[in-house]
């Protein structure tokens, strides 16, 4: 048995779990949140983003974004639904202070580089920083879901994703679809912390 | 997307035209991004590394239990305190004639109402799913509403805050391009019954189009509407003087020329048609690098008073009350939002601002202590938005970082 072939399993297992989990609408725990954000809020579901140390500001503001229906997901919709400003605030203070785990992708060789290049060329480290570590309201990048930051980066271009302040919308649109894959393969293989 | 025609074509012609077309297909892809966020255009290539960024409020609000409140400063005899809190984003205020409290936001969708009960005050959503609905007036029973596209009123909503009335559209078609900055808008009813907005220029630095960087007024009886002034980069605050009736506003200065340059500034409107320089000429006496050429600010009206480069002011508002001193009678308070496009921060206060008899206005502070660390990132903890005059004479600001109301009274000593 290899570790990914492990891994793999444990990632079906609690993608089944979060489905599930889905479907009840309780109140703000955040070991509610792990079912389908992983222990701690480290993801082991390639689709959900992981919420340990992630920037305070950056987890409220998704949060307030379901809640008010600017931002849809099957699941983050209801789970957001009846969340006062209080619990998400509770909630994003708790993830917050979580450690990141060490990422799951590796970035290819040919990426390290040439993600780094268009990180600075795009102006991603504009308000990602240097390392694409989030800052404020701004989410971390590094060591972030592959599959996930793949997902947003073109709803961004496709001018699909809720958009505070239409800076992402706007940062992505000269981004070719090789761009998002370098940037999305450089991200998700950087050091969380 | 450039690369797309190119691999149908190379089969067809010969290796040195595709390399030719390859080399320019290269080129063009990294040398032509879409247009930059729009607080980025204008930068300049060496302004490309600056980590000068604007700042989001906390949309879910923070308790002013967790907030240095008491760092807050007022004049002597003047008291400061925690009105409301809970109201995602705060920013524009307005006052109901029984009393209610209205406050827009710029990026949520939703108005709110807080209704004071006996020193307990109760925040509702009165009115969801707007489209940046940053301007709100009330007068004799109506809510007026400006957001990014269109103005609308809600008549006797105060009699129905758990129940409004649907908006009926007063003027719509104000966003035809959908342009990308400074799109939310202002609004405020003039001495002569019509409502004045801003339409702010659509970027930074750019030429702006029709109806764009001015003042518009519209008659909400007839629907008719006149450019009033131009030239105005972006005002988010315009009152009028009490005695003179003239239209006073705050301006935003352009971005990325310095920490110093230009100005943001305080202009005062004695007759329609008049313009403030924007794109051409800054802070009245500064000619702009790029679309200054040619030009002379001597073209332009210049401001009555250079408020500080990069501060941000906001809401204004002339003194009418009697709670406070005589001398504060018809002197404006500014709010300013503070600068984000500064290396060294300043702004985030509210300041008074005075005419003499000969016009000349000067500048006081009123308000401070939202400024932690002018180098840090953030440099503040809150930032003011507008201003509101109660019938107390007390006055209410706005605080969208926190999502908080601030009441300012006085008290004889």
């Amino acid at each position: 048995m290899n570790g990914s072939f492990r891994s793999a399993g444990a990632a079906a297992l609690a993608a089944a779990l979060c489905f599930f989990a889905g479907q009840a609408v309780l109140a703000a725990d955040p070991q509610l949140c792990a079912v389908c954000h992983g222990p701690e809020g480290n993801s082991i579901i390639p689709a959900n983003p992981s919420l340990a140390a992630q920037p305070e500001q950056s987890i409220s503001i998704q949060l307030f974004q379901f809640r008010e229906g600017n931002r849809k997901d099957v699941q983050m919709t209801s789970m957001a639904a009846n969340l006062s400003n209080k619990e998400m605030n509770e909630l994003a203070a708790y993830f917050s202070k979580q450690k990141a785990a060490a990422p799951s992708h590796k970035t290819s060789s040919e990426n390290a580089a040439a993600g780094a290049k268009l990180a600075q060329q795009f102006n991603c480290v504009q308000c990602h920083g240097p390392a694409l570590r989030g800052q404020q309201h701004i989410p971390r990048l590094a060591g972030q879901q592959y599959e996930y930051l793949l997902t947003q980066l073109r709803k961004f271009k496709a001018q699909k994703r809720a958009d505070l302040d239409g800076n992402m919308t706007s940062a992505a649109q000269p981004l070719t679809d090789k761009d998002i894959e370098i940037l999305v393969d450089y991200a998700a293989g950087l050091s969380p912390q | 997307m450039s690369s797309a025609p190119f691999r149908q074509f190379v089969p067809l012609v010969s290796l040195v035209v595709g390399a030719l077309a390859a080399a320019s297909a290269q080129a063009q892809a990294p040398a032509a991004p879409a247009a930059p966020p729009s607080w980025q255009q204008g930068r300049s290539a060496e302004q490309g590394n600056s980590t000068l960024h604007p700042f989001a409020p906390h949309m879910t609000g923070r308790a002013s239990k967790d907030l240095p409140v008491d760092k807050l400063k007022v004049p002597a005899g003047f008291k400061v305190e925690v009105w409301a809190d809970g109201i995602p984003e705060a920013r524009s205020l307005a006052l109901g004639d029984k009393g209610t409290v209205f406050v827009s936001n710029r990026l949520a969708k939703n108005v709110y109402a807080v209704v004071d009960k006996g020193g307990t005050r109760e925040v509702k959503t009165i009115l969801k799913g707007l489209n940046a609905p940053n301007g709100i007036v009330f007068s004799k029973g109506t809510l007026y509403v400006a957001e990014r596209d269109r103005i609308t009123r809600y008549d006797g909503i105060e009699n129905s805050l758990d129940n409004p009335p649907a908006g009926k559209v007063v003027i719509d078609g104000l966003d035809p391009q959908n342009q990308p900055g400074h799109f939310w808008k202002y609004l405020a009813l003039g001495p002569d019954g019509k409502l004045y907005y801003n339409v702010g220029a659509p970027g930074n630095i750019v030429m702006p189009g029709y109806f764009q960087a001015s003042i518009s007024r519209v008659d909400p009886k007839s629907g008719i509407v006149e450019t009033y002034v131009q030239g105005v980069r972006n005002s988010v605050g315009f009152d009028w003087h009490p005695q003179t009736k003239q239209l006073w506003f705050t301006n935003h200065g352009r971005d990325w020329v310095s920490d110093d340059m230009p100005n943001d500034t305080l202009h005062r409107v004695s007759h329609k048609g008049m313009n403030f320089g924007y794109p051409f000429c800054h802070q009245g006496d500064t000619l702009d690098p790029e679309f200054g050429k040619g030009r002379s600010c001597k073209e332009f009206d210049p401001p009555a008073l250079k408020l500080g480069a990069h501060v941000a002011p906001l809401g204004i508002r002339f003194y009418s009350g009697k709670m406070f001193p005589a001398e504060y009678r018809n002197s404006m308070i500014i709010a300013r939002h503070g600068s984000w496009n500064r290396t060294t921060k300043q702004g985030y206060d509210l300041v008074r601002v005075t005419v003499d008899a000969n016009g000349k206005a000067t500048m006081q502070p009123f308000l401070t202590g939202f400024l932690q660390d002018e180098k840090a990132d953030p440099p503040m903890w809150g930032r003011p938005v507008d201003v509101l005059q109660m019938k107390d004479g007390s006055l209410l600001f706005s605080d969208d970082y926190n999502g908080i109301l601030y009441r300012i009274s006085y008290a004889k000593k």
